[in-house]
């Protein structure tokens, strides 16, 4: 389902966090009533960890995660890339990059499976992005923009881009990826999806804003109204751990 | 720029012309260009539909690149490898630049030709499908363009349509501009009037139909001549000159904004009647003056709107223009036809709208007032009358009467290289002529260098002269003084009496006191400083005069290094005490023979005493010496009355401690440190 929620009266959640179907990073907030939103929704599935990046908040903005990997900018400290490697899952690769484009989740947008680029991102980068992530890269625009990461927010259920995308657009991105895109708004309008919205498989985050339409239009393409933690993190899991035990 | 050739001249249509008119309207049509996609509105509902439809049909809609315009794809990793290439970046970034995408050949070729994007040739832009930047540049242009039955494009300036405030809205199919374009033909719609009020000019006139109904012209002198800048501005933004010229101006202004006010209140009714009132007036006083107090017109009005494009200065004949410019029509036959007209029209950046009007470059620019506070440019000026008819006259001097400051410009400007060769070599004239010519010149001349530095002084203070001698003689110098200064650096004494007997009394003392050009030394300087006190003494005799400073600021006296010259100059100060004026000559005092031997005895007496008192001295110390070399037992049976410490006479009252006698209290703690009281007990 989703979750309204705001980081210190900011309704840009996207920016101040970073949701897997893995893992989720929060921002190191001056209250802890943004991450306990994140930790009553998650905590019994996956991991939430507080983390900065190059001592700052806007996390969501700068880096780039799905389950298999995390990519940070070469502007993280050795301590935050300590600490975040301490408290990931270990099949989590933790990779940093050197990137002109360095507001890494600006520039790229992905699920677990294919990842959309800023046309000029580097080339080696692309390559770190296809090793760490386990994903298929592919050099895209959302209805014109380069910052693919701001305009699109996508889970391996759906995606929803900027609400300026023709329907052509829509539907090239959609067969590129797979999963059905909406164009749409969050936050009372805003078509920055991105920085509005964190999403996995079966939870969605969106700033306090939002209305009940975006959020009906969210749960339905995303899939979160029957979504569960997939079987093998949840239920199967209980039963492993017990067969285990 | 073959593109350029095929524009074709549009026709042209007024809109005055009924019949014309008509026919261009039959079946119009918004050009689609006009057109705006309208906004997508996002509902649940209509994501329920376009998730169904998804699920339904699978993603297979979009099974293509509309961007490269390559599709459907077979299979899915076709379409990958589609996505990956570089052609399709390539096209993505090509079309967030507004270009138009290249097919795969293209694409090929400009790799083999290694110049990626930079400029783009013309034939590809003709290539192209414009309808991008025919969108951006027609919802910018100040015109609206229509299409007909016909298939005819055409052209109306937008200000006749609507105003600016009020904007038909482009989404749909347009019908608010349809309608506006038709309401143009109605009879009521002919009637326009076009106002224009700028520097004083005024013009105004009403149009029905095309015809002038009314029209008027007024003008006032307001505007500063020569400076540009109407009075009010100027007196906006600096103190408000008081010459009569700008209240002159002032006073019209007042009058001009009258007049034009009068004009309009006495229009109303004309204006009442008009569909569409076109004004110019830049500028707050000029608005004033049409939508002043008492005005028919208000500015809310929509039928009161502002000329889209420059005009000519306020004239019966330029309203005339205006209005035929604005209801004229531009009609293109086909679509092609008008976009490439409209291309080219963006592409060159000229409007084309207007091209009556020449926009010369003004020479002045009318905001910027004269700064009257910094000089002016030096500007060559004829060089005054009396120099120009002397240069046919020959060679010049310039007499006592010439004022310096000529001269000093005259070389200034030589310098400068403004004044041309003949007037150069007129100035060298000067220059050489001085020094050659007769003696009273010689005379004059450096007593002009000398007003240069002392501005202060007359030219005919001879007197003065004699007391204070020319600092700076002319060149030459006779070779006899220059024998002189050489004998006097050697060593023949006698000879030198020959040559000072030579003279004549007043060539003498003029010789002695000539100065060497080098180092401004006299004879007499020369003499002190080689220490010859014998030949100062015939030179002082010989009338030379030892007040006279060298370049260095120093009399003879002050230069001399050696004891024996300076005493002969004070001699014969005693000697001669009225000869010279000696408070100048920094000597100290006259001082005669007797006085010499007193002194030195004097000096004699007080080098023996010096002496006595040293040997006494040393001879003290080897005696005390010789105590501190002695035992303390012995110390203490000497009875000779001396510091047991260091040896040194005892004061009057010694300092005691333990039977030993000390001279200071310092020498008593020292001895008392080194040796306790138990111990020395």
């Amino acid at each position: 389902m989703a979750v309204r929620v705001q980081f210190e009266n900011n309704n840009e959640v996207g920016v101040f966090s970073k949701l897997t179907n893995a893992y989720c990073l929060v921002a190191i907030g001056g209250s802890e009533n943004f991450y306990s939103v994140f930790e009553a929704e998650l905590a019994e599935t996956i991991p939430v960890v507080h983390v900065s990046i190059a001592g700052c908040r806007i996390i969501g903005r700068m880096t780039v995660a799905n389950k298999n990997g995390l990519l940070v900018p070469s502007s993280t400290t050795d301590t935050e890339l300590q600490h975040i490697r301490n408290s990931l899952p270990d099949n989590v690769k933790v990779q940093r990059v050197e990137e002109r484009l360095s507001a890494l989740g600006n520039v790229i947008t992905c699920n677990d499976y294919i990842a959309l680029v800023h046309p000029d991102l580097d080339r080696d980068t692309e390559e770190i992005l296809a090793d760490t992530l386990n994903v298929e890269v592919f050099r895209q625009t959302v209805a014109g923009n380069t910052l693919v990461g701001t305009y699109a927010a996508l889970s391996n259920r759906g995606g929803l881009v900027h609400p300026k995308t023709s329907i052509q657009d829509q539907d090239e991105l959609s067969s590129l990826l797979q999963v059905p895109l909406v164009a749409g708004t969050v936050n009372r309008g805003s078509d920055v999806i991105g920085a509005g919205l964190v999403v996995n498989d079966w939870c969605a985050f969106c700033g306090m804003d939002t209305t009940s339409t975006e959020i009906s239009v969210i749960e339905s393409v995303f899939k979160l109204n029957d979504a569960k933690p997939t079987a093998i993190t949840s239920t199967m899991r209980a039963s492993l751990i017990d067969s285990m035990s | 720029m073959a593109l350029k050739t095929d524009v074709v001249k549009p026709k042209i249509v007024r809109t005055y012309e009924l019949d014309n008119f008509e026919k261009l309207l039959n079946g119009l049509k918004i050009a689609t260009c006009m057109l705006t996609e309208s906004h997508q509105v996002v509902d649940e509902q209509s994501v329920l539909k376009r998730l169904n439809a998804l699920t339904i049909n699978g993603p297979a809609d979009g099974n293509c690149c509309s961007c490269c315009g390559v599709g459907p794809f077979d299979t899915r990793a076709q379409q990958i490898a589609h996505y990956k290439h570089h052609w399709h970046t390539h096209n993505l970034k090509r079309k967030l630049f507004g270009k138009s995408p290249l097919s795969l050949g293209q694409f090929n070729s400009r790799q083999d030709d290694s110049s990626v994007s930079g400029s783009d040739s013309d034939t590809e832009e003709s290539n192209s499908n414009p309808t991008s930047e025919l969108f951006a540049a027609a919802t910018r242009h100040c015109k609206a363009f229509f299409t007909n039955k016909k298939g005819q494009v055409f052209c109306i300036y937008r200000c006749i349509l609507h105003h600016r405030k009020e904007e038909l809205s482009t989404d749909g199919d347009g019908t608010a501009w349809v309608d506006r374009c038709q309401r143009l033909t109605l009879a009521g719609y002919q009637r326009w009037a076009v106002l224009m009020v700028s520097g004083g000019h005024f013009a105004g006139a009403v149009f029905s139909g095309g015809v002038p109904v009314v029209h008027k012209t007024h003008h006032s002198y307001v505007t500063r001549r020569g400076q540009g800048q109407a009075q009010a501005a100027r007196d906006q933004h600096a103190a408000a000159p008081r010459s009569a010229g700008a209240s002159l101006r002032r006073y019209n202004q007042a009058q001009f904004l009258e007049h034009v006010q009068e004009i309009m209140s006495g229009w109303e009714n004309d204006l009442a009647g008009c569909s569409l009132i076109l004004y110019r007036a830049v500028g707050s006083v000029n608005q004033s003056a049409i939508f002043g107090k008492n005005s028919p017109l208000k500015r809310e009005d929509l039928r009161v709107r502002p000329l889209p494009f420059p005009t000519k200065k306020p004239t019966y004949k330029e309203v005339k223009r205006v209005h035929e410019t604005v209801a004229s029509i531009e009609v293109y036959d086909t679509m092609e036809l008008f976009q490439k007209a409209l291309i080219a029209s963006v592409g060159v950046k000229t409007t084309s709208s207007d091209p009556n009007v020449e926009r010369k470059k003004p020479q002045k620019s009318p905001n910027k007032p004269v700064d009257r506070a910094k000089s002016r440019e030096r500007v060559p000026r004829e060089l005054p009358t009396q120099l120009m008819s002397s240069e046919d006259e020959g060679p010049c001097y310039i007499d006592s009467e010439t004022p310096v400051g000529w001269i000093k410009t005259l070389s200034e400007q030589s310098s400068r290289g403004v004044i041309t060769n003949s007037r150069k070599d007129l100035l060298n004239d000067c220059n050489v002529t001085c020094p050659a010519s007769s003696d009273s010149e010689v005379e004059n001349c450096p007593e002009k260098k000398d007003q240069k530095k002392k501005k202060k002084k007359k030219a005919d203070d001879n007197k003065q002269e004699i007391k204070q001698p020319p600092k700076k003689q002319p060149q030459k110098i006779s070779p006899n003084i220059k024998k002189m200064w050489k004998l006097i650096l050697g060593d023949e004494c006698h000879s030198l009496e020959t040559i000072l007997e030579g003279w004549e009394s007043a060539e003498l003392e003029a010789a002695c006191n000539t100065q060497d050009p080098a180092d401004g030394n006299t004879a007499l300087h020369k003499a002190a400083i080689a220490a010859k006190p014998e030949i100062v003494t015939q030179l002082l005799t010989a009338g030379s005069n030892p007040c006279i400073k060298n370049h260095d600021l120093k009399t003879p006296y002050a230069a001399t290094p050696h004891a024996d010259t300076r005493i002969a100059f004070r001699l014969f100060q005693g000697q001669f005490p009225e000869k010279y004026n000696y408070a100048k000559s920094q000597i100290p005092g006259p001082i005669t023979l007797e006085l010499l031997e007193q002194e030195k005895e004097k000096k004699a007496q007080q080098k023996r005493a010096k002496r006595q008192r040293d040997r006494e001295k040393q001879v003290e110390k080897i005696r005390t010496n010789k105590f501190l070399q002695l035992t303390d037992a012995e110390k203490a049976k000497l009875d000779e009355p001396r510091c047991f410490l260091c040896g040194a006479r005892l004061p009057k009252k010694p300092f005691e401690y333990n039977q030993y006698k000390f001279c200071s209290i310092g020498c008593l703690q020292n001895h008392r440190n080194v040796r306790p009281l138990k111990m020395s007990a």
